[in-house]
């Protein structure tokens, strides 16, 4: 490459930060809705069971999207979390140990499952009927009815009963959906029984509902690629335009913008797709790696993404993916990216 | 007149040395003998006990914070001597925990050790550790032994407190009632259908020293007598299957180094410590002196004792465990392990049925041979097919599927993706053993990572010859040893010394025929004697094996299928019983153990929680 176009391309980048760090700088105001949360392992390549500690790794909170706190213990495996829609103070945690919940905001916690229920991948709250709990566990699924303090297993009619990921339909009370080893389970009767419906070769890793239309599902798989429900989960259909080779991590709706949606994985960086998924874009350019954890939309803030590449900086683009700038760590897995409402 | 400073700081740097000096690591080897006296075996037994505190607490320099951790404080305290000292650098210690299940079985230690001697302050530090600090449970079964075993045991040292002064906000009476059911299932488990990580050469050691805490601090009698019933279960277990202290043939998890020389690993510290056959390995194994300090609380039975040492002649020994927790890509959540091993004075053939028991560091068959002193002997021979990839990993952990590969080798496990790895098992081996002969079927799907088998020759052979017929004649020790790869090979180096065979081809295995020296006039008998020996080999399409071994057993395999010896049918999962051969006995399902040696039997029935012991006439 010549000197002229290293100096054109250096200009660029520099007026691309700026203009990032413009844009950050005017949306930073105290009246979002909503509070970012990140589940974060920081400890690197090294960090494992048993030679944990001091690397900070955990639950952060940032209400400002520019400063994060470190809220409860230091854990290295924290999966993924959830409120309590009544009392959004209480959050709860799917974590290595099992269930975790704070009441206070993260001051104190407490492990609600037992011995008999370890590593859970997911956790979800039924708004329409918010004590109850489902939890996704590696053995199953576990409901609690009294906000997390007893638990029974609920996952007849699954075989394979690997359970990554869960989500409630806000609609109405009771109806659940599983993403397992081998495929999406729906419960009409809060989890006391359980269909197939869409069958996978390997795991199904994320479940979302839009905002916009809550017929409207979305899921993402290691090798069946991504599918969508127009039906509230009962049909499926595979999205064209996605990998199916490579596992999706993660997908997500924008709250602001009916048809945008993304999903992100490993090796396939951040897609993004503004026409409800008939045609997709990589997003990925700018990013330090393709090797995308998790990806998420800003509630609050229009045309904003945050992205999580696998032990790197977190990434945040205020134009939709175009442009990307670090946002916070250095060398951080990123389990989860959740926004939680302040009220 | 001063000394020179850099005269003080060697007299220091001596001193230093010589206190922490490791007597009988840094000595001659011990000579396998059975002390027939039960005092002068108790003496014997707490002389080395000693021997580990006064090293460790020799290891800590008062006023050197870096010389003064977790474990001396722990001598210290045993010894009762600085107790002062031991409650400063515990209070400052405590300020930067880490390491989980870790640090909770040292501090457990460290606070009953401790109870009349630290001073009110490093109580109390003591106490709000296990508060603030929050360990992880793991997702391993020897992580979850340590971690409910030192809750069981800190729970019952501060009862009746509230959740808020607790990690993880339940009551002490909550902890209790937790702990307690775990580890009730897990004994449970383990004396009905096997330990999960079995027959570890590290692990070992993080089963038995929170048993030994149980039998040692527990206030339930039952809880008490359960923990010192396991640590009889665990020892027994091991030194069943021990050549002069070292562990031998198929583990459950064993590493790189252990894995070649069979010594070094924390297994073989308890066969200084308790069978006195062999010598420490360097550091006691890492956390063997955790098990020293409190080991007077423990006698091991006269009856595990000879099992260990009291070898009359060759046995074969049979048993079940089951594998790790299986997550995916499995139907079954503990599938069954079949293990045999054949010992003798001068060698032990060992091995598993092969397939993907255990992520990682699976170990599924080797041959060791005695020998006088195996510090930095390389005396086992063994083959494997070198595999991994994330199914393996999606089966056993929870974890997503493509970074874990590549992020194993950063956790301790530096070859799980190497072509050259010598560790680790396969889907695509099977395995069959009968006496001290063994046949390992390969049959390797395209594409596979790796589409090969390594044999591990060692530096330590006394002779080895590629044979015409396609045998590989060895010696090692005073055991003669035929080693039969089943498709072509070539040899590469390896950077610990000796040599790795590889044989880059996908239809493949190994026959492997052990005697002793004693059997045979000359090698040259052996050799011929093994020529002998009707012999055919199919490899396509699949491989296929009819040997007749040297005791005269017909033995059949042909991959996919189950072996046949003499025409009749193996049939694993009848045959197998939880332990079987002349010194341990076991149904599945029985939660008894029965052990015979000699005249000596004791029986350790978990449905009773009863000791029994009986001499014969």
């Amino acid at each position: 490459m010549s000197t002229a176009r290293r100096l054109f391309f250096f200009g660029l980048a520099l007026t691309t930060a700026a203009v990032g760090n413009l844009s950050a700088g005017n949306v930073a105001s105290p009246t979002f809705k909503h509070d970012l949360y990140l589940c974060v392992n920081l400890s690197g390549e090294t960090g494992i069971m048993g030679r944990s500690g001091g690397s900070k790794s955990g639950l952060y909170r940032s209400s400002d999207r520019e400063t994060f706190t470190h809220l409860g213990p230091e854990h290295i495996r924290m999966y993924t979390l959830t409120s309590d829609p009544r009392e959004r103070s209480t959050l709860y945690v799917a974590a290595l140990d099992g269930v975790l919940r704070t009441r206070d905001g993260g001051r104190s916690w407490r492990i609600l499952t037992s011995w008999d229920m370890t590593e859970p991948r997911s956790i979800a709250v039924d708004e329409r009927a918010p004590d109850h709990l489902y939890a996704g566990l590696p053995d199953g699924i576990a409901v609690s009815r009294d906000r997390g303090a007893t638990w029974q297993r609920m996952n007849d009619g699954i075989r394979r009963t690997f359970t990554q990921t869960m989500t409630v339909d806000r609609t109405r009370a009771g109806r659940v959906l599983a993403g397992t080893e081998k495929g999406v389970f729906l419960s009409e009767d809060a989890a006391r029984s359980w269909t197939l419906v869409q069958a996978t070769e390997e795991t199904t890793y994320d479940l979302r509902q839009s905002p916009h239309d809550a017929k409207h599902f979305l899921a993402v798989t290691a090798r069946d690629g991504a599918l969508a429900s127009q039906d509230a989960g009962r049909t499926w259909q595979t999205i064209a335009g996605l990998p199916v080779d490579r596992t999706l991590h993660n997908c997500d709706f924008d709250p602001h913008e009916s048809g945008r949606l993304l999903v992100c994985g490993w090796g396939v960086g951040v897609r993004v797709s503004e026409d409800n998924g008939r045609t997709w874009v990589d997003r990925t350019g700018g990013l330090p790696k393709r090797e995308v954890w998790r990806a998420k939309f800003d509630p609050d803030i229009p045309g904003r993404i945050y992205a999580a590449p696998y032990l790197a900086p977190v990434q945040v683009s205020d134009d939709r993916g175009r442009t990307w700038r670090p946002l916070q760590f250095e060398k951080a897995l990123v389990f989860d990216l959740a926004f939680v409402p302040r009220s | 007149m001063k000394p020179p400073r850099c005269l003080t700081l060697l007299v220091l740097c001596l001193t230093a040395t010589l206190a922490s000096a490791q007597p009988s690591f840094a000595g001659p080897a011990p000579v396998p003998t059975v002390i027939e006296d039960a005092a002068q075996r108790r003496a014997a037994f707490l002389a080395r006990r000693d021997e580990v505190i006064a090293w460790r607490a020799g290891r800590a320099q008062l006023g050197v914070p870096a010389t003064f951790g977790l474990g001396e404080i722990a001598a210290r305290l045993a010894l009762r001597q600085d107790a002062a000292a031991c409650s400063a650098q515990l209070i400052e210690v405590l300020q930067r925990p880490t390491g989980d299940m870790f640090w909770m079985f040292p501090v457990t230690c460290i606070a009953y050790l401790g109870r009349d001697q630290l001073t009110p302050a490093a109580q109390a530090a003591l106490r709000e550790a296990w508060r603030t600090y929050f360990p992880l449970r793991g997702d391993t079964e020897n992580h979850w032994v340590m971690y409910y075993s030192t809750l069981y045991l800190m729970a019952q040292l501060w009862p009746d407190e509230p959740g808020e002064r607790w990690f993880n906000g339940k009551s002490s009476a909550e902890i209790t009632a937790e702990s307690q059911a775990w580890l009730l299932h897990w004994m449970d488990l383990t004396t009905t259908i096997g330990q999960g990580e079995y027959d570890c050469t590290h692990y070992i050691g993080e089963y038995s020293i929170p048993m030994l805490y149980l039998a040692t601090w527990a206030k339930d009698p039952a809880m008490r007598q359960r923990g010192r019933m396991m640590l009889d279960y665990v020892m027994a277990d091991y030194a069943v299957e021990t050549l002069n202290g070292s562990y031998i043939g198929a583990h459950a998890r064993t590493d790189d180094t252990t894995v070649l020389e069979k010594w070094n690993g924390l297994a073989s510290f308890f066969g200084w410590l308790l069978l006195g056959n062999c010598p420490p390995p360097a550091n006691h194994g890492g956390w063997g002196f955790f098990f020293a300090v409190v080991a007077d609380h423990y006698e091991l039975p006269e009856v595990i004792y000879r099992i260990g040492t009291d070898r009359a002649g060759a046995y074969t020994h049979r048993e079940r465990k089951r594998t790790r927790h299986r997550w995916r890509n499995s139907d079954v959540r503990n599938a069954p392990v079949y293990k045999t091993s054949y010992v003798t004075k001068d060698y032990a053939l060992g091995s598993d049925q092969g397939g993907l028991l255990q992520p990682i560091q699976q170990h599924s068959w080797d041959l060791t041979w005695a020998v006088p002193d195996p510090r930095g002997v390389h005396n086992t021979i063994f083959s494997m097919q070198p595999y991994h990839g994330s199914h393996e990993l999606m089966m056993y952990f929870t974890e997503m599927p493509d970074y874990l590969p590549a992020a194993v080798t950063f956790q301790g496990k530096p070859t799980y993706i190497a072509e050259d790895k010598l560790l680790g098992g396969s889907p695509y081996e099977q395995i069959f053993q009968q006496d001290d002969a063994l046949i390992s079927l390969c049959d390797i799907p395209a594409g596979t990572n790796f589409e090969q088998v390594n044999g591990f020759f060692s530096k330590d052979l006394a002779v080895v010859e590629e044979d015409a017929s396609g045998w590989i004649f060895v010696q090692g020790g005073r055991t003669f040893i035929a080693f039969r790869p089943l498709a072509p090979y070539t040899w590469r180096p390896l950077a610990a010394g000796g040599r790795r065979l590889y044989s880059p081809h996908r239809q493949n295995g190994t026959i492997l025929q052990a005697a002793s020296a004693d059997e045979f006039e000359t090698w040259d008998a052996f050799k011929a004697a093994i020529r002998a020996l009707p012999l055919t080999i199919t490899l396509a399409p699949t491989p296929k094996v009819s040997f007749t071994n040297l005791r005269g057993q017909q033995l059949k395999c042909a991959y996919g299928a189950p072996p046949r010896v003499n025409g009749r049918v193996i049939d694993h999962e009848k045959e197998w019983k939880l332990f079987a051969g002349p010194f341990l006995n076991a149904e599945v399902g029985s939660r008894t153990l029965t052990l015979t040696h000699g005249r000596l039997t004791r029986v350790l029935d978990f449905n009773t929680l009863t000791i029994t012991d009986a001499v014969a006439p």
